[in-house]
Order: C-alpha cells, then structure tokens, then sequence
C-alpha cells in the first residue's frame, strides 16, 4: 500500500514537473544550467542563433541588393579628351571611377565594396543565407536518406545489408571533395539544389554508417525480441520501436555535420564549382584573392564570416552530441 | 589473421570496382565531352558539328554506354588506365611525373600536421581545464573551422604585407633543384593544410590521452617515482598515439582535398591540381585513372593501418 502511494506520489511529482517544465522562465532557466556546464558549447549556440537570425532576415537588412554595381561620377572625366591622353590615363575617358573598391567603414558601405563595386556588407549577409540554405538542406538529406537506409540494412542485415555496406565504403573511399566535384559537374552551370543535393549524398554515407551501427545494437535488445514475440510484424517493430530508439543518434548526425557541408560548400564555390548564380562566402573569397594585397577586405570578410559559421555549428553540434549521446564522441 | 587479411583484400577489390564504376558512370553523366570542349572553342557552324562527330569517333565516345564501360574495365583489369585525350600521353606517365610533386607537399603538410597536434595534444591534456589548455584547444578548433583556403590567404597576406619572402608560383621549384625557394613555395600551403590535417589529430589525441592518464600503469608508473614528462611520453602518448594511427587514412583522406585546392591555388603542377584541371577540360581517362588511383591508395592504406594497428596492440585479435 504505501508502496503505490509512494508511485503516486513520485508520478504526482514528475507530472508537476513536466508541468513546471513549460513555463519560458524554466526553459530558459535549464539552458542556462546547460550553458553553464559546457561554455564553449553556448557560445556556439548563440553563434549559431546569430547567424540563423542574419539568414532569416537577410532580405530585411542588407541595405542594398548584393548585385548591383555601385558606380562613383569620376570628377576627371573629360568627353572631350582625346585618345591620346586617355591612354595615358585611363581616368579620363571614363564617366565612372575605374577603380570601384571601396574600403570599409569609410562611408555608405558598410564593408566597403567588392571589384565591381558591389556592396560587400549586402553580399556577405546574403551568403550566410546562402549557408545555412546550404547546410541544413543537405544534412536534412544526408539525414532522412541516410535513416530510412540505415533502418533498412541494419534490421534485415543480411545479403542487402552487405551491399549496402559496400556502396557506403566506395563513397567514402573517395576523397570527398573529389566526389563532390564530379557530381557537381553534372550541370554546366551547378545550381543551388544540385549542390545540397551532391552534399547531402557525401552525408548519406556518414549517417548511413551511425544509424545502422545504432539499429543493429538496438535490434538485440529484448524489447525487440518481444515486440516479435507477440506477432509484431517487422515494419512496426523498425517504426515504434527500433527508429523511436535510435532519434538520439539521428539528431546527434543530424547536428554535427552542418558545419562540414557549409565548410565542403565554400571550397567549391571556391574552385568555381559551387551554385552558380548565388552569392557565396566561398566564392567571395576567390574574387578577393585576385588584389589581396591593395584590397583584402573581400576575401578576409568572407573568410572570417565562413570560419565563425562553421565553428559555430560545430561547437553547438559537439554540444548536442555531448548531451544527447557521448559514445558517439570520435565518430 | 590471415584469412583476415585475405577477406580484407577481396572486399578491397569490391569496393574497388564500386568506386571505377561511380567514376565511370559519374564522367559519362556529364553535359559535355572532351570533344565538345575543344572543338566548341575553335570552330563554329556546321564544320564545327561534323568535326565533333570525328573527334568523338576517334576518342572512341561515340560507342554505346555498355561497350565504352566493358572496354574500360577490360583495360583497368589489365592495369591500363587510358591514355589523355590532350597529351596522348598514358594516365601513368602523367601521374608519374606529378606524384613526386605531391608527395613532397603532401609529406611537409603531414610532418607539419603531426609535428604541430601531437605537442599540442599532450600538453592540452596534461594541463586539462588550465587557460593553456583552453587556448590550444581553441586554436585546434579553429583550425576545423577554417577551410584550407582562408588559411592559406592570410598566411599569403601576411606574407606580403611584411615582405617575408618571395613566393614563386612561377619557376616550378623542387626541393632536390632549389631548395630555398622550393620551401618558400610549399611552406603556407603546407602550413594550412597542415593546420586542417593536424586539429582533428590534435582533439582525438587529447581525448586519448585523458583516457589513458585515468589508467592504472599511469599510475603505478608515477608511484615508481618517474618523472613526470617520462610518464607523460614513454607511457601515456605511446598508448594515446595508437587510435590516432587508425585515423591517418582519414587524415589523408582529409589532404587530398585540401591538395586539390593548394596545389590550384599555389599552382603547383601536382595530382591535385592536375586531377581538377582534367575534370574541366572533360579528359576523363586521366581523370579516372588519377581517382582510381587515388581511391586504391586509400583503401589499401585504410588495410594497412588495421594490419599495423593489431600488430602495435596485440590485444586487438581480428577473425
């Protein structure tokens, strides 16, 4: 007797819980006690937040349009001259400054401007939407693709779970770039959906190889052995009892790889492979590498803003994995 | 062990013609041929339609999907990988003349890379939660974050603005002709790739390391009044060091990417460089040979360190 009422009362307890569990302050209260004990882990979730909040919002502050080319009268343009004296001096024959750089926080522009005289403040907010297009998107692939697979091979095992195995292990035989450029160059001009498209299949084969080592560890435990025990056929034990137990490992592939596809996307735009008519971080960088040494605001701006992205989504992902499931530390 | 290793080899192979069938099948999917890309550029009208249909009888393009594919693996069955529809000249030849370029960037950036995260890894372990560990793990967190390129960038700029060094782009140094400038060469990409290469070593080193001061020879050692830097590398790295071995075909793995962008960027006349070079001009046999080629160095490399690993750590058995 005193027993159940003890369970009541831990039952009544634990309700009171989740119910106090709802209010903001105590959310914001248990995050706080998390950020407490892994600082490095919040700073990357309000860099996260940051960046999040610039992507959203990007159509909203970015002041210009990041394509047009912004152009300066050139007080020493003479329609006059003659061809002579223009070739001594370029200056002369056109109506617009030639030189568009502008340095950053010198006047309207924010950031300065690009070579084309393009506001760098306007690119760089458009390319972290750009990014995080780019890196949710294709873990959200790599993710549902890589689950439904790793679901499949590692509860039937077997003959399909062997050939599965083997395709993973030729994706990641390759040295990932590699791959990336040749499905990329599927399109003359590579569009934003091609590229998350080839990143998220570089990802199916990570979360592929977690989830299934997941499945096959929670296919031996009993409960599985009960389900079919009382006649559950196998797509109801794979649905409400093996994939609910293995969310942990999802979120976790989920999460931590985000900084890598932003991270694989910027090389390629890089070398001239990434979406083709989209403002990129990556891209930027290579413009700027042309005048480095007059002009290095553009490729140092874009860096920077890819650096700070990726360890943003790095240190929250690390974070997540820390919380949710830390044997998968190393993977 | 053996049949270990023997099982190991086959699943290689499997693997293997998995990977030559992606590339196969990767090259052939795209919009435009060698053919096309050269003619295209020369050439307009009708002549210029007539002189791609030759050029693709000639390169062989022209048979169907199936025939191209069976001829291809024929030839990769005897170790022929193609020749280059621009040189002529064989895949081997050309990536014989490349690789000892690559292997001498691709050996700094890994010396770099061991020689900056192994002191790295210990002492960040062996001062845990001290502002020394918290730096250096910063900085190795960093250096993920930071792809190759931006790395290489500001080390450019830096080098141009103090006017360190000249950095010839230009005459092709090799470390055997001209050392000096070969160094000045190499130095920054080695340096970021190294950087790249050597924070994922760094972060799983520490964690060993951890790992292995929390044992009881740590501390049987320590009780034996050894001073503590013999405790910290005789005992602790020597078994810290041993995961980090498994992870070296990932590292490289990791380079050859970051080779890629380097050896364009630095325009060092590697397979990096040269493989990127012949994806875009659509020359698929060297470009195949060079992944395949890549792909199996990895793949054996990846055997290699599980042979070497159970033979370091006699208590890993493999059946």
């Amino acid at each position: 007797m005193a027993h159940t009422e003890q369970a009541a009362s831990t039952l009544q307890s634990g309700a009171a819980e989740l119910g106090r569990r709802r209010t903001f302050g105590s959310v914001m209260r248990q995050a706080g006690r998390l950020a407490n004990r892994n600082k490095l882990g919040a700073f990357g979730v309000l860099l996260v937040i940051f960046v999040l909040g610039v992507a959203i919002l990007a159509p909203w502050i970015k002041r210009y349009d990041d394509n047009t080319q912004f152009q300066t009268a050139n007080p020493k343009f003479n329609p006059t001259a003659n061809p002579l004296d223009i070739a001594q001096d370029p200056e002369l024959g056109s109506p617009h400054i030639l030189d568009r750089w502008e340095s950053p926080l010198g006047g309207d522009h924010w950031l300065g401007t690009d070579a084309y005289g393009r506001d760098l403040y306007a690119r760089i907010v458009t390319g972290a939407r750009l990014a995080v297009i780019i890196g949710v998107g294709a873990s959200v692939i790599a993710v549902l693709s890589g689950t439904f697979v790793g679901l499949v091979s590692g509860y039937f095992s077997g003959k399909l779970d062997l050939i599965i195995q083997r395709l993973v292990d030729a994706i990641q035989a390759f040295p990932g770039l590699v791959l990336l450029m040749l499905i990329v160059s599927v399109m003359d001009q590579p569009s934003l959906f091609l590229t998350v498209l080839a990143l998220g299949f570089l990802g199916f084969a990570v979360s592929v190889r977690i989830v299934r080592s997941s499945v096959l560890a929670v296919s031996q435990t009993a409960f599985v052995e009960a389900a079919r025990s009382y006649g559950a056929g196998d797509f109801r034990i794979m649905l409400r009892h093996v994939l609910p137990n293995v969310l942990a490992s999802v979120l976790v592939v989920f999460s931590i790889s985000i900084g890598a596809y932003i991270l694989a996307e910027a090389s390629l735009s890089f070398l001239g492979l990434g979406p083709a008519d989209k403002t990129t971080w990556g891209k930027m960088v290579n413009a700027g590498r042309n005048s480095i040494d007059l002009h290095p605001w553009e490729s140092v701006l874009s860096g920077a803003a890819i650096t700070l992205t990726v360890l943003g989504f790095n240190l929250a992902g690390d974070a997540i994995r820390d919380e949710v499931d830390p044997r998968l530390r190393g993977r | 062990m053996t049949n270990y290793i023997i099982r190991r080899l086959l699943l290689n192979v499997l693997v293997l013609w998995f990977v030559a069938t992606m590339v196969f099948l990767g090259t052939h999917a795209l919009p435009s041929d060698f053919a096309q890309k050269r003619i295209a550029s020369t050439m307009t009208g009708a002549s210029q339609v007539e002189a791609i249909e030759f050029a693709r009888h000639e390169l062989g393009l022209d048979k169907p999907l199936w025939r191209q594919y069976i001829d291809f693996m024929g030839e990769l069955a005897r170790g022929d990988l193609g020749h280059s529809y621009e040189s002529k000249l064989s895949t081997w030849t050309e990536v014989g003349r490349r690789v000892t370029t690559t292997l001498e960037l691709g050996i700094m950036t890994l010396f770099i890379s061991f020689s900056i995260s192994i002191p790295i890894g210990v002492i960040s372990a062996v001062k845990q939660n001290t502002w020394i560990d918290y730096l250096l793990r910063g900085v190795a967190i960093l250096g993920v974050a930071m792809p190759v390129f931006v790395v290489a960038i500001f080390l450019s700029l830096a080098v141009i603005k103090f006017d360190l060094f000249q950095i010839d782009v230009l005459g092709r140094p090799h470390f055997w002709t001209d050392p000096l400038r070969a160094l000045q060469l190499y130095i920054i990409p080695a340096i970021a790739g190294g950087i790249a290469g050597g924070a994922g070593i760094m972060r799983l080193l520490r964690s060993q390391m951890l790992e292995v001061m929390r044992q009881d020879y740590i501390r049987t050692a320590r009780a034996k009044g050894l001073r503590d830097d013999t405790v910290w590398i005789r005992h602790a790295l020597k078994n810290a060091m041993l995961p980090v071995i498994t992870i070296m075909g990932l590292t490289i793995s990791g380079l050859v990417g970051g080779q890629i962008i380097l050896e364009t960027m630095f325009n060092i006349d590697g397979m990096g460089r040269f493989l990127f070079a012949r994806l875009n001009l659509r020359d698929f046999p060297p470009f195949q040979g060079t992944v395949i080629i890549i792909c199996f160095v990895l793949v054996t490399m990846n055997l290699l360190v599980d042979i070497l690993y159970a033979w370091l750590d006699p208590r890993i058995r493999y059946t």
